[in-house]
């Protein structure tokens, strides 16, 4: 009972784990699109003023990118058994993921110093969502970042193989996802909001 | 194994279960005493509707501070129909109803031993608790609870100068749905994912109950619409605290104006019904599934028009997505939108009627055995129909026009809706009861239970509808102000002896709950001779549902009074579980 | 008095439980089961939803009887009768549907209760049967959809600008009407709430040369019969809306937002007094939509009257400039 117990919680997992992720990353995009449909429908409203989108964040999507092809990678070298370089490619993920966010700050100063205001009465509409946009991705990249730590601890111990990725392959996917939201709403914030 | 063998402690048994029978049976309670404190405030504040004005001891005695000498003042009761409107619709209604059913339904009907994820599982469950707890918190800060509707439109439900209830109150309203939400996208991603993956051998979607269907659409819905609702609480959220302006604009209150400008509060209405409205078929989807399952099981015949069933459902959900104007035809938005949406609005209304007909239609020739289930069922029918063609008065614009926000509205939504969803909700609490505490409710009590329910609701909610004739707005704390309606306090008081006679009811139920649950007779393993694979579990609970192998199933779910070329049963009763393999002359799918 | 409450309560489980107790012991003695339904109770429950059909229209019956003539006089606006007729045609379709479907339902109760001399028909499912019930409704939705829609357009279009007609604006407030007329130059002049001092409570703009004339006036407004009135709502605070039941009229006034109506009143207040056999019959325009504590009671009266009548009153009132 006990033997069979465990391979049939192991069927589970192996059954279940990437539709969870991919209903979950659904009812994301329903979080964004409603966000973002409320951009347009306050645009609709009233003139929107047009902000100038600060430089790093074109730099945070190279990044992104970038860290997405370094996690492929790894996961790739996975598959050929070869470990030392999936070491090294999830590692330069987390690294470049990090960088991403401080990107992400750095295009915040930017908009700051340029008076460009999150909350508050000297706030606009449009200043407000393009925070409010940035930090919820942001909010959502932790938990990509959470199990990209995960991800390279099981990496560095060696617990992954060709037969055995299930985490690894879960983890590549919501990360890509959040390559892929970032990218969606950076074309949004420069061509509706900037 | 021995070595490792230990006794579940109390803890994980009880609280931190990640069994999904456990943590049906605690939604459910949860759900129920949720529901019983809307019920209370119903009853209190039909007091100050029926009587208005006048002083009553048990308003005193619930409401201390809030009813000076026992009368509740304006904005206290426009507090407690908010809190009324928010426990029932999301508390009792959605997390109550299908957090129990599909929590306890959805393994035990398709043949699998837990949810996808039982921590996910439990984690839904807690969430729902603690946000339980914070909207229950928030009927005892300063200003008092949420007041402005269960709709919470802004600015009024924005700013605190407009009414108490949109200080402390609001904010902890604004939490306690947020956590909400995410205990219920845990929940829905868990069915889902279970629904499509863990089927046991043999269980095609083809094969599986109207129950399991329904619960698969509310989630679908649940997922895609509770995210939008986020992001409008959250855009709220920060207009509220931090000075943004979504939602606001152009607002002198208090003797200032307001530095917000530039939002809109009908982008907030837009956020809100997008997820309101569907909300309202996550509500009913799995309370028909339910009865579709009962009075199949009860009038020992097949559902008819089993594929008519799903597809109504399904068109049911989809529509539902694009149909959430109609909420709005009167904050000025372009009157060809209002077309649109009295369009697709009014299109609801085929896959209901379908519905209602396959209902009627499974009952004629049948041999109905009538449990206290099979009640509530005939009774969600009657409530389907009679709140069903209101709706057709109230989706059209152009007679929205004048009953909009009347009582006609509130007596259409409650029966549609609030009797439809709760009468499916007992009738799945009195079938399945054996399944979840292993004894049997009492059936005198329970006949009793729903003679009253339904005698009383229709005495609470019918008269509405005249009142709503004469153009009586709802949300009124009494009518009095207005010679026009003077006439109407009969209706009123007759309303409410009905709406005290209700609470009465639901305490009998109450009883024979608590009562049944420890003191019931023992159940056998298949009292209602159903089909379906919930009845080859054993009675006794445990981690795994089934010992040994899991079932295999072998036919569809509704081989009730199956007969062959002879006339005679074909399995010899007149019932044949899923696990009983196909005969050889015999086909499936109720051919 | 708690106490006595509490202490009547326990005792009543007590009871309950007791007798739950006895029940089942009975049963068990005479080797029943207690949750089984007999086949005569059965019937008989069969018999009591049937019973409860006649008691269910029975009480419909009496309700139209004693209530129906509460509802809202014959319609005082030139398109709300094409609204009264749409709401007839389509209680005349839901009705007959409400009843019949009734009676089916619980005479199916009643003729199919469990007997132990029948078997239930295997009958899963018939195309043609559901061929019939899903197109017979779309047939009647079609109907309902073409009618409601036109009524719905004719409605909703705005009075054109060249259309001899009354322009006035309804604002509201927590938990007050103001309604201000565009006097003679028919334009209203610019208002923003940043503009509201003192007694210009509805902040309207001194500069603009189009406010001079107009007329604020609070507590009632008047109305000429036979002649279009456009309005246009604004909303200082919160949403409301603005309800005139009798006009079948309603707009939601939104901060922010500039909403529109209009309607033709045909029917004075003197001769509805008739109509209405009240002497006290006032037409009325309330908010209804929740706006706050005083919800309740927001309201202004509306009296439609002669041209004649009309004019005479509106020279009295004062133009803003003044």
């Amino acid at each position: 009972m006990s033997m069979e117990n465990i391979n049939y919680k192991e069927e589970v997992r192996r059954k279940t784990s990437k539709p969870l992720l991919w209903i979950g990353i659904v009812s994301i995009i329903m979080f964004f699109s409603g966000l973002t449909s409320a951009v347009v429908v306050s645009q609709g409203g009233g003139s929107f003023l047009k902000i100038d989108l600060p430089f790093a964040f074109t730099i945070s999507t190279l990044i992104i990118i970038a860290s997405s092809a370094a996690f492929h990678f790894g996961l790739i070298s996975v598959k050929k058994g070869n470990l030392a370089i999936a070491k090294i490619s999830v590692l330069v993920t987390l690294v470049l993921g990090l960088s991403f966010i401080l990107t992400q700050f750095l295009g915040w100063v930017a908009l700051y110093e340029n008076e460009v205001y999150a909350v508050g009465s000297q706030s606009t509409q449009e200043s407000s969502y393009l925070y409010l946009l940035t930090a919820l991705h942001i909010a959502h990249l932790l938990g990509g970042l959470i199990s990209l730590i995960v991800v390279l601890v099981k990496t560095i111990k060696e617990r992954y193989s060709v037969d055995n990725m299930l985490g690894m392959q879960v983890s590549i996917t919501y990360w890509h996802f959040l390559g892929g939201l970032w990218i969606y709403l950076f074309f949004f914030l420069r061509y509706i909001i900037a | 194994m021995s070595a490792h063998h230990h006794k579940e402690d109390f803890l994980f048994k009880y609280v931190f279960s990640t069994d999904h029978k456990m943590i049906s049976k605690q939604f459910l309670v949860t759900g129920f005493l949720m529901g019983f404190l809307g019920l209370v405030m119903s009853t209190l504040f039909r007091l100050q509707l029926g009587w208005p004005g006048e002083s009553f001891e048990v308003i005193d005695m619930f409401m201390g501070s809030w009813a000076e000498d026992g009368v509740m003042s304006p904005d206290k009761y426009l507090a407690l129909v908010t809190m009324h409107g928010t426990i029932m619709v999301f508390f009792l209604l959605t997390a109550g109803l299908s957090g129990t059913f599909s929590n306890l339904l959805i393994p035990l009907q398709i043949g699998a031993r837990d949810m996808a994820s039982g921590f996910l599982n439990m984690l839904s469950y807690w969430f729902f608790f603690l946000s339980s707890v914070i909207m229950l918190i928030s009927l005892f800060v300063e200003g008092g609870a949420a007041s402005a509707g269960w709709t919470i439109y802004p600015p009024l439900s924005a700013l605190p100068q407009a009414i108490p209830g949109s200080g402390a109150g609001m904010t902890l309203w604004l939490v306690a749905m947020a956590i909400f939400i995410v205990s219920s996208l845990l929940g829905s991603l868990n069915y889902i994912v279970t629904i499509f993956n863990l089927r046991t051998v043999g269980m095609t979607m083809t094969r599986m109950p109207l129950t399991i269907w329904a619960f698969l659409f509310t989630a679908i819905i649940g997922v895609l619409s509770f995210p939008v609702l986020l992001s409008c609480a959250l855009l709220l959220i920060f207009d509220r605290s931090f000075g943004t302006s979504f939602y606001l604009s152009d607002i002198y209150i208090g003797g200032q104006v307001l530095e917000h400008s530039g939002g809109s509060p009908i982008l907030f209405e837009h956020l809100f019904w997008f997820l309101g409205h569907p909300e309202v078929y996550i509500v009913l989807l799995p309370a028909l599934g339910i009865t579709s399952e009962i009075i199949s099981t009860m009038t020992r015949k097949p559902i008819f028009g089993y594929r008519a069933m799903i597809g109504s459902m399904m068109a049911i959900g989809f529509l539902s997505f694009i149909v959430w104007g109609h909420h709005m035809f009167l904050t000025g938005m372009n009157p060809f939108l209002g077309s649109v949406f009295t369009f697709t609005t009014l299109l609801i209304a085929i896959p209901s009627a379908v519905k209602v007909f396959n209902y009627l239609t499974t009952l004629w020739k049948g041999n109905i055995r009538f449990t206290p289930a099979t009640l509530f069922s005939i009774g969600l029918v009657s409530t389907f129909i009679t709140g069903g063609v209101t709706g057709l008065v109230l989706g059209d614009s152009a007679l929205d026009i004048n009953v909009h926000d009347t009582y006609f509205v509130v007596g259409h939504f409650h029966i549609v809706m609030g009797l439809s969803a709760i009468f499916g909700m007992f009738a799945g609490v009195y079938h399945w009861f054996p399944k979840l505490f292993g004894r049997m409710m009492n059936n005198k009590l329970g006949n009793v239970h729903f003679w009253l329910t339904i005698i009383c609701a229709y005495g609470v909610f019918f008269p509405m509808h005249f009142l709503g004739f004469a153009g009586v707005p709802r949300r009124y704390y009494t009518n009095s102000e207005f010679p026009m309606f003077d006439n109407m306090i009969d209706i009123n008081e007759f309303i409410s002896m009905f709406a005290i006679l209700a609470f009465f009811a639901q305490l009998i139920f109450f009883f024979n709950f608590v009562y049944s649950a420890f003191r019931g007779p023992r159940a056998p393993q298949n009292p209602w001779k159903g089909n379906t694979l919930e009845w080859t579990a054993p009675v006794e609970h445990f981690h795994g549902n089934w010992y040994g192998e899991i079932p295999h199933v072998y036919r569809w779910p509704y081989d009730y009074s199956k007969v062959d070329a002879n006339g005679d049963y074909v399995s010899g009763e007149d019932y044949i579980p899923q696990t009983v393999p196909l005969g050889d002359n015999e086909k499936d799918g109720g051919h | 008095m708690t106490i006595i409450v509490v202490v009547a309560i326990i005792l009543l489980v007590i009871t309950g439980s007791q007798l739950l107790k006895i029940a089942e012991l009975r049963a068990k003695s005479k080797g029943e089961l207690i949750y089984e339904v007999t086949e005569k109770e059965g019937k008989n429950l069969g018999l009591m939803l049937f019973a409860g059909f006649f008691v269910f229209m029975g009480f419909f019956a009496w309700q139209m009887w004693k209530w129906y003539g509460l509802r809202l006089p014959v319609s005082a606006s030139v398109h709300g009768e094409s609204i009264d007729f749409l709401s007839d045609l389509t209680y005349f379709i839901i009705t007959p549907v409400f009843i019949l479907t009734h009676a089916i339902l619980l005479w199916f109760c009643y003729k199919y209760a469990y007997s132990s001399k029948r078997k239930a028909v295997f009958f899963s499912h018939s195309n043609k049967l559901e061929l019939i019930w899903t197109t017979v409704p779309s047939i009647a939705l079609t109907v309902l959809i073409l009618i409601g829609l036109n009524t719905w357009n004719n409605t909703m279009a705005p009075v054109p600008e060249e259309t001899e007609h009354v322009l006035l604006e309804v604002t509201s407030q927590q938990f007050t009407w103001t309604a201000r007329y565009a006097g003679e130059d028919k334009k209203l002049g610019r208002s923003h709430v940043t503009l509201i001092e003192g007694v210009n409570a509805t902040g309207i703009d001194k500069e603009d040369e189009n406010s001079n004339d107009d007329k604020l006036v609070k507590g009632e407004f008047h109305l000429p019969v036979g002649v279009p009135v456009q309005f246009v709502f604004r909303s200082l605070d919160v949403i409301h809306s603005a309800y005139m039941p009798h006009f079948r009229a309603q707009m939601n006034c939104v901060p922010g937002l500039k909403t529109q109506f209009n309607f033709v009143p045909k029917i004075t207040t003197k001769e509805m007094k008739k109509i209405t056999d009240n002497e006290d019959f006032e037409y009325i325009l309330l908010c209804n939509k929740i706006c706050g504590a005083a919800h309740y009671n927001m309201q202004m009266n509306i009296i439609v009257e002669s041209q004649e009548d009309y004019d005479k009153w509106l020279a009295e009132q004062k133009t803003f400039g003044e």
